[in-house]
């Protein structure tokens, strides 16, 4: 009885010790702030205020995981290696939207970092809370011009006429075809919504009632219906941002009776919203669907597991190209004590060589610098792979329609809309009726 | 998620699913261990859970005796206060404590990941109920042989109550060593992460999940998990057996 639960209290003990000797180094440099010693060298260099040595400290926060963050990671160690004066830490923080969840929570408390990435289309609301720098003097004093940054992925840039962030990691929605398939059946890959429809119709194969293949896929997202909205003409807010600029003009009735309708021939399969993504590159990869819609961040993983033909093109128009751009812009917090610094490691990033550009090759998002695509590196990777240059030149097309401070509160609803209309068929007039209303609710707040 | 954790990538993505890795790609993990320092992240987590849970039994065990063995003014608004309090979830009181943990300069050591949870409510709860069933006489017994109340928790409570203790330290162990969300908003840099947030940080952001490579790191996730339950489950087992008094 008694030495059983002896047992369990000895390993709590053991616990406890390991507590003492693991964690305890950590704990003490901390409540003591003495910030000498330093024997974890991430940790200690973190810990020391900017005084010390004369080495500055910058906090960088970003949301890479898996490969993209490796690349990351060395994107830092390249910067501190060739920077004596200035440690940069970069922390992942999670997925996109924890970022900013934790963005929130620090800069309320004061312990922000310098430098965060931010998913584009949260910085309009950050920039709002007048907790990003004004680049525009920082760029000034490097002798930079705005206009050396890819015209297509400045426009979630701007606030209020000021430049409160650069674009970093970015992508842009393209079509990912299975070239082999549609050279089965003689078809060319479609470049309007009316080809788009033969095709995809062409390679759908039914067996009983079951679909063996369907024709097109997309992943469960606003990325994609926003595409197809300023592809027939409509932009996601009307121009004053009091309402939706694609009701009243038939845009998105349009868009989604399109879209109904390639459903319910097997024309168009839509995911079922939990891991819409993998669900759509794995069919992909399994030449159960022959075209998908998804971003550019994926051709270095399909190209490298599909035993097909793959190609990439633009989306295809309505009654014209646009599509809009995703992924994170990189912003410096009013906040930082050390601005100079971390403009230093922005600044590096951006336009240096061996700071952003060997991160994009390696990653696969686009160039956002002018320099960058005129690189030799980089033309030398897409005469390699032609399917990179492929979303980058549709970037001329580049919309951003759905830029308001108000756009994370209202692309609750707009989810709510596509699921009742791709998953319970709802009627979609009304449904886009009642968003419309629920839009201007939000936005006349 | 073993046999995912041996595949490649292709055979992840397959469908139908294939159940055995046409040949074992034990790289993975090699892989998955590289992608970050794991050490650090398995030791945060052992002594995270740990701590918690040898503080949680300090707290807990005196609480739940003094609400089953005492009266004392005010016992059932305390004892109402605790259920409610167990009531509450996590993501509504993230953002006081966490400002309450930067105010006093702890976002970058363990201990907001320990303090928030020394109490545990439902334990209290359940032990509470546990104790209530023991006989009175035997406490009057002891208290006769002038017995300290210590000893009363150490020899008659704590032996007598086992699996109730197993069951939560069990539970507590589980939820603390899973947390994702807490440690993620609770902590500012990876020094002082757990595996979970070291797992996380496997998935990709964009593009095409490594699920191969995820499903090794959360074999190793899972692995102590598993031990802890099997020691538990015979110390629950045992604990049925030789409590006698009913």
């Amino acid at each position: 009885m008694k030495s059983k639960w002896f047992t369990l209290l000895s390993i709590m003990v053991l616990f406890s010790l390991l507590a003492a000797c693991g964690g305890g180094g950590g704990s003490t440099a901390n409540t003591g702030n003495t910030g000498s010693a330093g024997e974890s060298p991430g940790n200690g260099a973190a810990e020391a205020p900017s005084g010390g040595e004369g080495v500055t400290t910058v906090q960088f926060w970003h949301s890479l995981g898996g490969k993209n963050g490796e690349y990351m990671d060395a994107l830092i160690q390249r910067f501190n290696e060739s920077h004596e004066d200035i440690e940069v830490v970069g922390t992942f923080q999670g997925s996109y939207d924890e970022t900013v969840t934790k963005l929130q929570q620090a800069i309320a408390s004061g312990t922000g970092p310098d430098v965060s990435m931010l998913e584009r289309a949260y910085v309009q609301m950050f920039a709002d809370a007048e907790v990003l720098e004004d680049l525009t003097p920082y760029l000034e004093q490097s002798g930079i011009s705005a206009d050396d940054f890819t015209p297509g992925l400045m426009g979630h840039s701007y606030f209020n006429d000021k430049l409160v962030s650069l674009p970093l990691n970015r992508s842009t929605p393209i079509l990912h075809v299975n070239k082999t398939l549609l050279d089965e059946l003689g078809l060319s890959v479609p470049t309007t919504w009316e080809e788009m429809k033969e095709v995809a119709n062409a390679l759908v194969v039914k067996e009983g009632n079951e679909f063996k293949r369907y024709g097109v896929s997309m992943p469960y997202d606003t990325w994609y219906p926003i595409a197809m909205i300023s592809q027939a003409g409509g932009t996601f807010f009307n121009e004053d941002n009091t309402s939706i600029g694609f009701g009243d003009n038939g845009a998105g009735e349009k868009v989604f009776s399109y879209l109904k309708d390639l459903q319910s021939t097997g024309a168009l399969y839509y995911p079922p919203a939990q891991d819409s993504g993998n669900i759509v590159n794995s069919m992909f990869v399994e030449g159960k669907v022959g075209m998908i819609f998804q971003s550019t961040g994926s051709i270095g993983g399909l190209a490298s597991t599909v035993d097909f033909d793959y190609v990439t093109a633009f989306l295809p128009k309505d009654e014209v190209h646009a599509n809009p751009t995703g992924g994170a812009n990189v912003t410096l917090l009013s906040s930082s004590k050390n601005k100079d610094a971390a403009w230093e490691f922005i600044r590096w990033m951006e336009m240096e060589e061996e700071g952003g550009l060997e991160f994009i090759l390696q990653s696969g998002y686009l160039p956002f610098t002018k320099q960058m695509v005129e690189s030799a590196k980089m033309q030398e990777l897409w005469a390699k792979e032609p399917n990179r240059k492929v979303a980058y030149d549709q970037l001329e097309f580049a919309v951003d329609t759905n830029k308001d401070v108000a756009w994370p509160e209202i692309m609750h609803e707009f989810f709510s809309a596509i699921e009742a209309i791709m998953y319970d068929s709802k009627d979609i007039p009304s449904t886009l009726d009642t968003f419309k209303k629920e839009t201007e609710r939000i936005l006349a707040q | 998620m073993i046999s995912t954790s041996l595949q490649t990538l292709r055979e992840t993505m397959a469908f139908p699913p294939t159940w055995i890795p046409a040949s074992p790609q034990w790289g993975n993990f090699v892989e998955a261990m590289n992608a970050g320092p794991f050490l650090t992240y398995f030791k945060n987590s052992v002594v995270v859970t740990g701590s918690i849970l040898i503080l949680q039994f300090l707290v807990m065990i005196p609480a739940a005796y003094a609400f089953a063995k005492y009266k004392f003014p005010g016992k059932t608004v305390l004892f109402g206060m605790i259920l409610l309090a167990f009531m509450i979830p996590g993501q509504v009181t993230f953002i006081p404590v966490y400002l309450m943990m930067a105010e006093w300069g702890l976002v970058k050591t363990l201990l907001p990941q320990v303090i928030p949870f020394v109490s545990n409510a439902f334990g209290i709860f359940l032990l509470r109920q546990y104790f209530m069933q023991i006989p009175e006489e035997i406490i009057e017994a002891a208290r006769l042989d002038n017995a300290s109340e210590f000893n009363i928790m150490r020899k008659i409570m704590i032996p007598m109550s086992g699996p109730a203790l197993a069951t939560i330290a069990l539970f507590s162990f589980v939820s603390h060593w899973n947390d994702y969300f807490w440690p993620l908003v609770m902590t500012d840099s990876a020094e002082v992460r757990p595996l979970t947030l070291g797992i996380a940080m496997l998935r990709e952001t964009e593009g095409i999940s490594n699920w191969h490579i995820i499903m090794a790191g959360n074999v190793m996730l899972v692995v102590p998990i598993l031990l802890v339950y099997l020691f538990c489950s015979k110390h629950i087992v045992k604990a049925f057996v030789y409590s006698g008094i009913k």
